[in-house]
């Protein structure tokens, strides 16, 4: 769907982009994480064809992008705002229209929308008169509006509330399902580890991590498991003895708690479910995949470490 | 282009909707109005009776003005040459409030002297240009043409009526049409001041609220900053059309109720005063054109002359400053910085207001000739110097100065065209002159 080759873009020599290359399939949400700072929304642009690249190119469905193919993205940048003095009727008709529906299809697409969302009585109220979040609906819908194949959506859920954001996410998934791609840039990780198909991660202009989220969890994860358990915390510890270690514990009530452990010894997850049976209650046991946040983390302080030796 | 028009319908549609727009809409031709009213009303004020000596060595006005007289106006003649501080210094001259000068040359120079003591009051100036130019009329018709005089008047060229002081002789700034000239000035000069600074504020409010990043991810910055600048310009003159509507309305009302006395043509019936002329008689005497307050709202205002290059010139003079508000707008961080630097534009509208006012006190001045080309005075000083009147041969002079003026324009929008480009995307930042000239030479 989308091929980014080798883009670099510096602003009076300062470098914002270092030779990236993404590809983002057909279908998938895509996340694009990275500190302040690393370039992300300066490749976004690029993408939107707002700035222009110093080197690389980008190609849309195999064809080098031009501006012809804007009218197949619809993008939510972070920083976004509306005219305030006008209705959400008349918003969605001058944003829809620019991007080349007729009056007529805005008319519909927005009816869809409103209707979606519940929000019909909406339709002539002026934007200032609407709430951060009921604005953000807004403007969500204007950028859908125009029923784009790519969708490039900068921080989408901050400002929403969490039932919106469930809302959104939910809207996320069922446009991939109807076969739209999307790339997501965001801080928000847990939105990563839940819709995202694939990520990357920018860090100080160059692209350190690419790849399939689930793929890049196995890659770091670090032989860590959780035990969900009803009994003693003294009777758990002396089961595990010397093949396992364990990490941290939670404690859910008088005599429910979940334990972290790792294997020692060449242990492994079935000889650990039997040291704790008859032991203790076991409720649930799973391998801990890292989250993209703990992921983020680790990448990017190795990369600061790196750079300071 | 599509895109270009919708941004101009959106931004015509904002501004057309606003408050603010219908208050200046009413408010602009109301208070003209109100000034016209007062004018008239009570600049007839003042001394109530002129007697007028016209100084006529070679015969031209063949000691006729009016057939009728004029209760506020008594006329003699003098059939010799008579000296500015002859007239002002003899004693024979003392009952004079003003002398008017008929030269030889009046009939191919159309230009007439009438040097006063006391300066005239506008309704004064106006009833003694009247009783003049059309007596001059009368002459040219029976001299020259074959033309009835109604048809004359159709293709006439105005007579320059300068009023001098004898004390002052160069004070120029009583010639009424360039008063008429400035008041065009200024027009523009509020009208560009308006739509500029709505420019900039809409530029720095889309920047502000980052609604501009959702636009630039549909269409080219040149594209937004055109179809900003049009859709305001448009609003623009709706305005100004607007106010043509409301006080074209509010004079002729004027005309009909509040002044009919100014409607007694019998004061300055001249059509009498020439047999060649009796036969338009009748026609002349009803069509109620022919009052001091009419005359010069109807007849001494070339308005399809005025109006015609008003909008060229107010075409350029937007687009001129319309580009400096432009470039305020899109570079500056945040919309307080972007009022401080409004005010060197703001210098040089005031300077061509300025510019507008020497011009009319001094139209022979070098520096005239300057603000009549530089193209931030141009749009003001133009219209003083149109209603002045050129002299013939130098009606090039304006096609020269719109032309500079377009193609100044022209330029600073290329160059405003780029600081938007690059600076638009720009947030929080301290406008430096540095800064500036980077985006102005990245492409």
């Amino acid at each position: 769907m989308l091929e980014i080759q080798r883009i670099s873009k510096s602003f009076y020599r300062k470098s914002a982009l270092d030779d990236v290359s993404l590809i983002i399939n057909e279908g998938e949400i895509f996340g694009l994480l990275g500190p302040n700072g690393a370039g992300k929304t300066t490749l976004i642009r690029i993408i939107n064809r707002i700035l222009e690249q110093d080197s690389g190119q980008i190609r849309i469905n195999g064809e080098l992008m031009t501006d012809r193919h804007l009218d197949s993205i619809g993008y939510l940048p972070e920083e976004r705002g509306l005219y305030k003095t006008m209705t959400v009727e008349d918003h969605a008709l001058f944003l829809g229209r620019l991007r080349g529906l007729s009056k007529k299809d805005v008319s519909v697409q927005l009816e869809h929308w409103l209707t979606k969302f519940e929000i019909n009585d909406w339709r002539k109220k002026r934007i200032e008169e609407l709430s951060k979040g009921m604005a953000q609906k807004v403007q969500f819908i204007c950028t859908v509006l125009h029923d784009p194949k790519l969708l490039i959506l900068d921080e989408p859920l901050s400002g929403f509330d969490p039932v919106n954001v469930e809302l959104i996410k939910q809207e996320l998934t069922e446009m991939k399902a109807n076969g739209k791609t999307i790339i997501l840039s965001t801080h928000n990780m847990k939105s990563v580890d839940e819709i995202c198909d694939r990520a990357a991660l920018i860090h100080q202009s160059k692209k350190i991590m690419e790849g399939k989220v689930a793929d890049l969890q196995e890659a770091h994860k670090k032989g860590e498991y959780a035990v969900k358990f009803r009994g003693s915390m003294i009777a758990f510890v002396n089961a595990l003895w010397t093949g396992f270690e364990l990490i941290d514990k939670e404690i859910l009530g008088d005599d429910r708690f979940i334990a972290r452990l790792k294997m020692r010894g060449g242990n492994n997850f079935e000889d650990l479910l039997k040291a704790l049976i008859g032991q203790v209650r076991i409720e649930a046991a799973w391998e801990v995949l890292p989250s993209m946040q703990d992921i983020f983390i680790e990448l990017v302080s190795e990369r600061k470490e790196a750079l300071d030796a | 282009m599509r895109n270009t028009c919708l941004i101009a319908l959106r931004e015509l549609k904002e501004r057309v909707g606003s408050r603010s727009f219908l208050f200046m809409s009413i408010a602009g031709p109301v208070l003209i109005l109100i000034v016209s009213y007062l004018l008239f009303a009570y600049g007839g004020e003042g001394k109530q009776h002129w007697n007028i000596l016209i100084a006529d060595p070679t015969g031209i006005m063949d000691n006729k003005i009016m057939a009728h007289e004029d209760k506020a106006v008594s006329y003699s003649f003098a059939d010799g040459y008579i000296e500015m501080e002859e007239f002002r210094d003899a004693k024979q001259f003392n009952s004079f409030d003003a002398m008017v000068e008929i030269n030889e040359k009046i009939l191919s120079n159309k230009t007439a002297f009438v040097f006063f003591r006391v300066k005239p009051s506008v309704r004064m100036q106006t009833r003694v240009q009247f009783q003049i130019e059309r007596r001059i009329e009368e002459v040219m018709v029976k001299r020259f043409t074959k033309l009835s005089l109604r048809d004359f008047r159709k293709i006439k060229q105005p007579l320059n009526v300068a009023f001098r002081n004898i004390n002052d002789p160069f004070d120029e700034a009583s010639d009424l049409r360039g008063w008429v000239g400035l008041f065009f000035g200024t027009i523009i000069f509020v009208f560009i001041f308006l739509f500029g600074m709505t420019i900039l504020r809409s530029i720095s409010r889309e920047k502000s609220n980052r609604i501009v990043e959702v636009l630039l991810a549909t269409v080219r910055p040149n594209q937004l900053l055109g179809g900003k600048i049009i859709g305001i310009g448009l609003a623009a003159f709706l305005q100004f059309a607007v106010w043509m509507i409301i006080v074209g309305a509010g004079l002729y009302y004027l005309r009909e109720t509040l002044f009919p006395d100014m409607l007694n043509a019998s004061n300055f019936d001249i059509v009498q005063l020439t047999k060649d002329a009796q036969t338009n008689a009748d026609q002349l005497f009803t069509s109620k054109e022919y009052n001091e307050f009419v005359n010069l709202v109807f007849e001494r205002i070339q308005f399809v002359n005025m109006t015609g290059f008003f909008l060229l010139f107010f075409i350029g003079g937007y687009l001129f400053y319309g580009s400096l508000f432009a470039s305020i707008g899109s570079t500056s961080g945040s919309e307080s910085d972007g009022q401080q630097f409004v005010l060197p534009i703001i210098f040089m509208l005031t300077l061509a207001l300025y510019a507008g006012y020497y011009t009319l006190q001094n139209p022979a001045a070098e520096l005239t000739s300057w603000f009549h080309y530089l193209p931030f005075t141009s749009p003001v000083v133009v219209m003083v110097r149109l209603s002045q009147g050129y002299e013939p041969g130098q009606g090039y002079q304006i096609w020269l100065s719109l032309l500079i003026l377009l193609v100044s324009a022209a330029l600073l929008l290329s160059f405003a065209g780029r600081l938007y480009k690059n600076g638009i995307l720009q947030f929080g930042h301290r406008l430096r002159l540095a800064t500036l000239l980077k985006w102005v030479r990245k492409s």
